[in-house]
C-alpha cells in the first residue's frame, strides 16, 4: 500500500503528462469540429429546403390563390381556395375524432392502468400505430369506408387522419398525466373526491398545458398527411360537396398531383400550397411550445 | 406494552373520550411488514404527535386513518382502527366518505390547479350543495381560521398555484376545514416551509385542537412538544412509547425515547 502512495506523494513525470494531456486536446477539438461540421450540414439542408420553399412558394402565392379553385388541365391562373378549405376541415375531422379517443385513452393508461398486462399491451400497441407507415392507414379506412360505402369520402379522410393522430394524443396525454405529482391526486382523494372528479377537475386540469399541446403536435402531423388521404378523401378541383361524400379537395393530394403535372401554373400553385401548409404547421407548433413554455 | 403505558395517560386527562383506538394493526408494503401490532388511543379534540426516526412508520401509520393508502394495491392494513366504534379498515366502509370526516395535510402544500376560492370550496362541494352565499361564508370562515383571509381577500380568483409556500400550506388547512372533518391528519406540515411560515402554522394548530382531533406526524421535537399532548415514539415499525407529551420529553420510560429526544440517535 505505501510503495503506491508514495511514488504519487513525489512530482509527476511531467512530459509523459503533457505528451497525454495534449492528444487529448487534440482529439477533443476534433470531436468538436465533427460535429459542429455535421450540425451545419443538418441546418443547411433545412434552411435549403425553406430557402426554396419560400423562393418558389411566394412567387406562386397572389390573391387568387386564396379566392379561385384548382385549376383545370390546359387552363390559366387557377388557385387553391377549395384545396385549403378542405384541408382545414379533413384535419379538424381528424382531430375532433382522434381527441377524445386519445385524451381518454392516454388516462385510462396514466390514471387506471398502472403496469397492469392490459396497459402494457396497449402502450405496446399504441407505439407500434404510432410509427405505422400512413399509406397502410389510408388502405385500411379504403377497405372499411370507401369500398362498402361506394366511393370516397371527406369522412373516411377524416377518420384516416384521426386514426394517425390517436396514437401520438395517447401518448402525450399519458405522459401529461404521469407528470402531475401523485401528491395532487392523494390531496384530492383525501378530501373525499372519488377518482373520476380527482381526475376531470384535478390532474386534467393540471396536465392541461402539456395535454393541448399533443394535440396540436397531432394537428401538425395530420396537417400535411397525403398517403392516407390518396385511399380516402381523394381530391376535388371542384367545390366539394358540404356534405363531404365523393372527392374533398384538399392540400396534400394537390400538391402531389400538381408538383408533377406538366404545367407551370400547376406546379406555381403545388409551390404555394406547400409553403402555406409549412407555415401553418410552424404556427401551430410554435402555439404548442408557447403553451409548454407558458405552463411551468 | 399498551398496558403499562395507560397509567400515565390516565392520570393526565380522563375526561377526553378516545376518538379514534388502534388495535393490533399490522401494515404491509407488498410482502414487507412495515408496521407491527401498533395499538394505541387517540383522545377526542387533542394534539397527538407522531415522532421517531425516518422509516420508522410514523407516515404509514398516519396515512392508514383516512384510508389514503388503499389507492395503492400493493399496501394492506390488518387489525382494527376504529373511528367512534367503528373499523375503518375493514369492508363496506365508504372510503370517500370517510375521507370527508378526515382530513389530511401533506407535507408539500399540495394546492390544485385552481382559483384560491375554488380551492377552499372544492371539499365543500363534492359532498354538499350549499347556496352561493352560504358557501362564501363557508369559504371565508374557513380562510380565517387558517389566517390566510387578509393577504387573499382581494384576489381570490387568483390561482392558488400562485401563493407562497408557506400561504400554499395555509390554502390546503383552510380547504380541509372548509369541510368540517372530525379528524386531521399532519404529515410533517413545515417541514417544507420557512421559520416563520412554521410559525404560523404552529399558531393555527394551536387554534384548532379545541375543535379537532389532531394527529401530527413531525420530525421536529421542539414542534412535538409544543403543540402535542400526546406523543408516541415509534421505531422500526413499532411503539417504544405512548404518553403524555410531558413524560415522554421529562420523564421517558423507556431508555430508546430518552436517547431520541435528547437527540442522541435518529
Amino acid at each position: 500500500m505505501s510503495e503506491t502512495v508514495i511514488p504519487l506523494l513525489q512530482p509527476a513525470p511531467q512530459p509523459r503528462v503533457r505528451r497525454v494531456r495534449k492528444a487529448r486536446r487534440v482529439a477533443d477539438r476534433m470531436m468538436r469540429i465533427i460535429a459542429a461540421g455535421f450540425t451545419l450540414m443538418a441546418v443547411t439542408v433545412l434552411f435549403w429546403i425553406l430557402g426554396m420553399l419560400i423562393v418558389k412558394g411566394v412567387s406562386g402565392l397572389s390573391l387568387a390563390t386564396f379566392t379561385q379553385t384548382l385549376p383545370g388541365p390546359g387552363t390559366e391562373g387557377g388557385g387553391l381556395a377549395n384545396a385549403i378549405v378542405g384541408s382545414i376541415i379533413l384535419t379538424f375531422l381528424g382531430i375532433a375524432i382522434a381527441t377524445p379517443i386519445g385524451v381518454l385513452a392516454g388516462t385510462y393508461l396514466a390514471e387506471y392502468g398502472g403496469s397492469s398486462k392490459l396497459a402494457n399491451l396497449i402502450r405496446f400497441i399504441n407505439d407500434i400505430l404510432l410509427s405505422a407507415p400512413s399509406i397502410l392507414i389510408g388502405l385500411f379506412v379504403y377497405v372499411i369506408l370507401v369500398e362498402p360505402f361506394g366511393g370516397y369520402s371527406g369522412w373516411a379522410g377524416g377518420v384516416a387522419l384521426g386514426i394517425i393522430a390517436i396514437p401520438v394524443i395517447v401518448r402525450t396525454t399519458e405522459d401529461m398525466l404521469r407528470l402531475v405529482p401523485a401528491s395532487l391526486r392523494e390531496a384530492g382523494a383525501a378530501l373525499g373526491a372519488p377518482p373520476s372528479i380527482v381526475i376531470t377537475s384535478i390532474t386534467w386540469r393540471a396536465a392541461k398545458a402539456g395535454m393541448v399541446t399533443g394535440i396540436l403536435l397531432a394537428l401538425a402531423r395530420i396537417a400535411g398527411e397525403t398517403a392516407p388521404l390518396i385511399f380516402t378523401a381523394l381530391n376535388n378541383s371542384f367545390w366539394f360537396s358540404p356534405t363531404l361524400l365523393g372527392g374533398v379537395s384538399n392540400l396534400p393530394v394537390t400538391i402531389y398531383q400538381f408538383a408533377s403535372a406538366p404545367y407551370d401554373n400547376w406546379q406555381q400553385l403545388a409551390w404555394a400550397g406547400s409553403l402555406i401548409i409549412t407555415a401553418s404547421i410552424l404556427l401551430i407548433s410554435t402555439v404548442a411550445r408557447r403553451l409548454v413554455r407558458g405552463s411551468k | 406494552m399498551l398496558a403499562t403505558l395507560e397509567p400515565g395517560l390516565q392520570t393526565h386527562n380522563s375526561a377526553a373520550s378516545v376518538r379514534i383506538a388502534v388495535k393490533g394493526l399490522d401494515f404491509y408494503y407488498n410482502e414487507h411488514k412495515a408496521l407491527k401490532n401498533i395499538n394505541l388511543d387517540f383522545r377526542d379534540r387533542h394534539v397527538t404527535a407522531l415522532i421517531g426516526p425516518s422509516g420508522c412508520g410514523k407516515s404509514t401509520l398516519l396515512r392508514i386513518f383516512n384510508r389514503i393508502y388503499s389507492l395503492y394495491p400493493e399496501q394492506r392494513a390488518t387489525g382494527e382502527v376504529l373511528l367512534d366504534g367503528q373499523n375503518i379498515i375493514g369492508n363496506g366502509i365508504d372510503i370517500n366518505e370517510l375521507r370527508s370526516r378526515i382530513g389530511m395535510v401533506f407535507q408539500k402544500p399540495t394546492p390544485f390547479p385552481m382559483s384560491i376560492y375554488d380551492n377552499v370550496a372544492f371539499g365543500i362541494r363534492l359532498y354538499e350543495k350549499p347556496a352561493k352565499s352560504e358557501l362564501d361564508d363557508r369559504v371565508e370562515a374557513a380562510l380565517r381560521r387558517s389566517a390566510l383571509w387578509d393577504e387573499v381577500k382581494d384576489k381570490l380568483k387568483m390561482s392558488g398555484m400562485g401563493l407562497s409556500g408557506g400561504q400554499q400550506q395555509r390554502l390546503c388547512i383552510a380547504r380541509t376545514i372548509a369541510q368540517k372533518p372530525e379528524v386531521i391528519l399532519f404529515d410533517e406540515p413545515t417541514s417544507a416551509l420557512d421559520p416563520i411560515s412554521t410559525g404560523k402554522i404552529e399558531d393555527l394548530l394551536e387554534q384548532l385542537k379545541s375543535e379537532f382531533t389532531i394527529v401530527i406526524v413531525t420530525h421536529n421535537m421542539q414542534q412535538a412538544a409544543r403543540i402535542s399532548a400526546y406523543t408516541a415514539f415509534m421505531y422500526l415499525g413499532e411503539v417504544i412509547e405512548f404518553d403524555t407529551t410531558n413524560n415522554i420529553f421529562l420523564n421517558p420510560g423507556k431508555k430508546q425515547t430518552q436517547d431520541y429526544v435528547t437527540g442522541r440517535f435518529g
